[in-house]
């Protein structure tokens, strides 16, 4: 089986996958740490309509089907942020609440994606290479290429220089906004900055995860992380290794097993991963308080 | 309406692991044990988000976001790896086989006694019903005030645990027809939209249902016209409404609140321009001396006015008419009445 690892495509998957995982397990400490994580459930949901939508408008406009990263990425952050900006809005405007405004937007993007893409797959005329379009519900990382993991790369890169660049700012903004507000930084921007950093986050995994359980990709590393330590740079690091590693095992094992979808294999690592940081984490763990509680 | 709308999300995708291995045990769709062992699934879902909920190491939101997706991800990876020669495979799980389920009727002494999901689905309804007349008064006192509730003794947290059995038990049983994220949406989308309308309990119940009825319909023909599994129609149609209630309903919809709005606003200038034409001054208007802008604005306020006879041009000037000055006066009254 560890021969499959000297293949160039199975390194290649992989190593992307790794690099995903990273990304979206250091991105998702922020999402964890504002209590983000069913916001990002809803927006992963509602990116497969822009994922959708974007590869049957390129086909409309040019007769191909295409279904590299370059293109879906960007269809996957224009629906988030419009799922967003509408939940905000329904949020603000009338008496519904949050979360219900969310399970909403659920419908409306989701149910309309779902549609699109069977409807792309029933039409008499099928368009090619729709075939591997479903693969965005649970994911497939076998079906990474080159150029996608240069446009995972790409994200990466900004999101880290973005990260070192504000990292003060943004640690600030994540633990205390009124005392940030306080000093003058204008909070609206900063949040934006989060916010964009949040979608990155989701939409970067989109290809390995899948819309259903991208959640998991994006808090579970958080969450695992934060039994470990209290410092913010520790967590962000260590929650990138833990999502990078499990991301990579899972790519490896639907590697191994074709057609196995790659996400729920991620999702059983991290969700592993997580059990045992919450039972055996030094000071915060399960296990190591009822050792000081008896003592 | 209990802040809990994703806890329903949840159960919807923790019950795979269940439906799954009871499937594989017993390889029937419609053998009761897929529906025990679904409501099993859900409930262990439950139990695990309440544990990890209780360890207070995880944000509630996250720790229900990793059970399910864990127990979902299990589920499928158990669809994918023993159910695959079957029917039962991940796309089933997000749409359900709607069309198919139509054709399992349910006999009796050989009468057809139609579609036996539909009869599920309707002894549910039943039971729904059933529970909510019988336990009004105490779900909406443990609804709105849990506390209140149980110093009047009527232990709200059994009524929670009740409530979210009968949700289990809808997902489950809408499942069998419908997959995961169908019941997600119709279980929130229609009781958003009654939310828009109404703030009664009662009407709130009896609207989201006539909602969601109509949603499934619109959702059902809509995947007949484009020839598509009738999960995402379904969905996107419960979705619209609610959009369609938002923006047009007659009471409170956003495009009557904008109207309003607009109307007010105008009727605000309308009687800024009477007095000051009355006072004489004129050249407020003029755009040239870039007085008042926006110009086509008091453009329009001023055709309307001379339009409904109550200001009238002369020599260039304008002027109030008898029937403007009466107006005037009425406004100002109104306005000093109010205030």
């Amino acid at each position: 089986m560890l021969e499959l690892l000297t293949d160039y495509t199975v390194q290649l998957v992989v190593l992307s996958s790794a690099v995903t995982g990273a990304t979206s397990g250091a991105l998702g400490c922020f999402a964890y740490l504002r209590r983000q994580s069913l916001v990002g459930d809803v927006i992963s949901h509602s990116s497969i309509l822009g994922i959708v939508g974007f590869f049957w408008l390129w086909f409309v406009l040019t007769g191909d089907g295409n279904k590299s990263l370059w293109l879906l990425i960007p269809g996957a952050m224009v629906a988030s942020i419009a799922a967003m900006i509408l939940t905000q809005w329904i949020t603000n405007s009338t008496k519904i609440k949050a979360d219900a405004s969310l399970g909403v937007m659920l419908a409306i993007f989701f149910g309309t994606g779902l549609t699109l893409l069977r409807w792309i797959q029933r039409s008499s005329n099928p368009i090619p290479g729709q075939a591997g379009l479903e693969d965005y519900l649970f994911g497939m990382a076998a079906a990474t290429t080159l150029s996608d993991f240069w446009m995972i790369g790409i994200l990466t890169v900004v999101s880290s220089v973005c990260l070192f660049v504000c990292w003060y700012r943004l640690k600030l903004l994540t633990f205390d906004p009124g005392y940030a507000a306080g000093l003058g930084l204008s909070v609206g921007r900063w949040e934006l900055l989060l916010l964009s950093l949040l979608v990155i986050g989701i939409v970067i995994g989109l290809q390995i995860a899948g819309v259903v359980l991208m959640v998991a990709l994006l808090i579970a590393p958080a969450s695992a992380a934060r039994q470990w330590t209290n410092s913010l740079g520790k967590m962000i690091l260590l929650a990138g290794l833990l999502g990078g590693g499990c991301a990579a095992s899972g790519a490896f094992m639907s590697a191994v097993r074709k057609g196995l979808p790659t996400g729920p294999a991620i999702v059983v690592c991290l969700t592993l991963v997580v059990l045992v940081s919450v039972l055996f984490a030094p000071g915060r763990g399960v296990l190591s308080r009822r050792r000081t509680l008896v003592t | 309406m209990n802040r809990q709308a994703m806890v329903s999300e949840g159960l919807s995708h923790a019950v795979l692991p269940g439906l799954a291995i009871a499937f594989w045990i017993s390889r029937d769709y419609n053998s009761p044990w897929l529906l025990i062992a679904a409501g099993a699934s859900g409930l262990v879902m439950i139990w695990l988000t309440e544990a990890f909920q209780r360890t207070k190491l995880l944000d509630p939101d996250a720790s229900l976001g990793i059970v399910f997706a864990g127990m979902f991800s299990l589920g499928v990876l158990f669809v994918s790896n023993f159910l695959k020669q079957t029917h039962f495979h991940a796309d089933c799980i997000i749409e359900g086989n709607l069309a198919i389920a139509s054709l399992d009727r349910f006999e009796i002494g050989g009468w057809d006694l139609g579609p036996k999901s539909w009869l599920v689905m309707l002894l549910i309804l039943i039971v729904q019903i059933l529970f909510v007349s019988v336990c009004y008064k105490e779900l909406k006192a443990t609804l709105f005030d849990p506390e209140l509730a149980s110093r009047f003794g009527l232990r709200p947290r059994l009524f929670q645990l009740l409530w979210l059995s009968i949700v289990s038990l809808t997902t489950v049983a809408a499942f069998n027809v419908a997959g995961s994220i169908l019941i997600v949406a119709l279980m929130i989308a229609p009781p958003a939209a009654a939310y828009l309308v109404t703030t009664r309990l009662h009407h709130l119940l009896l609207v989201s249902a006539i909602v969601g009825a109509v949603s499934a319909m619109i959702g059902f023909y809509a995947s007949l016209f484009l020839d598509v599994a009738p999960t995402g129609t379904v969905a996107s149609a419960a979705g619209f409404v609610f959009l369609l209630v938002l923006f047009c309903s007659p009471s409170n919809g956003f495009i009557v609140k904008q109207w309003g709005h607009w109307q007010r606003n105008r009727a605000t200038l309308e009687c800024l321009a009477l007095q000051w034409i009355k006072d004489g001054s004129q050249d407020r208007f003029s755009f040239s001396r870039g007085r008042m802008r926006p110009f086509r604005k008091w453009q329009y306020i001023l055709k309307r006015l001379n339009r409904q006879a109550l200001i009238e041009q002369a020599s260039g000037h304008y002027a109030l008419t008898p029937a403007g000055h009466k107006k005037l006066a009425a406004k100002l009254a109104e306005f000093n009445a109010a205030h």
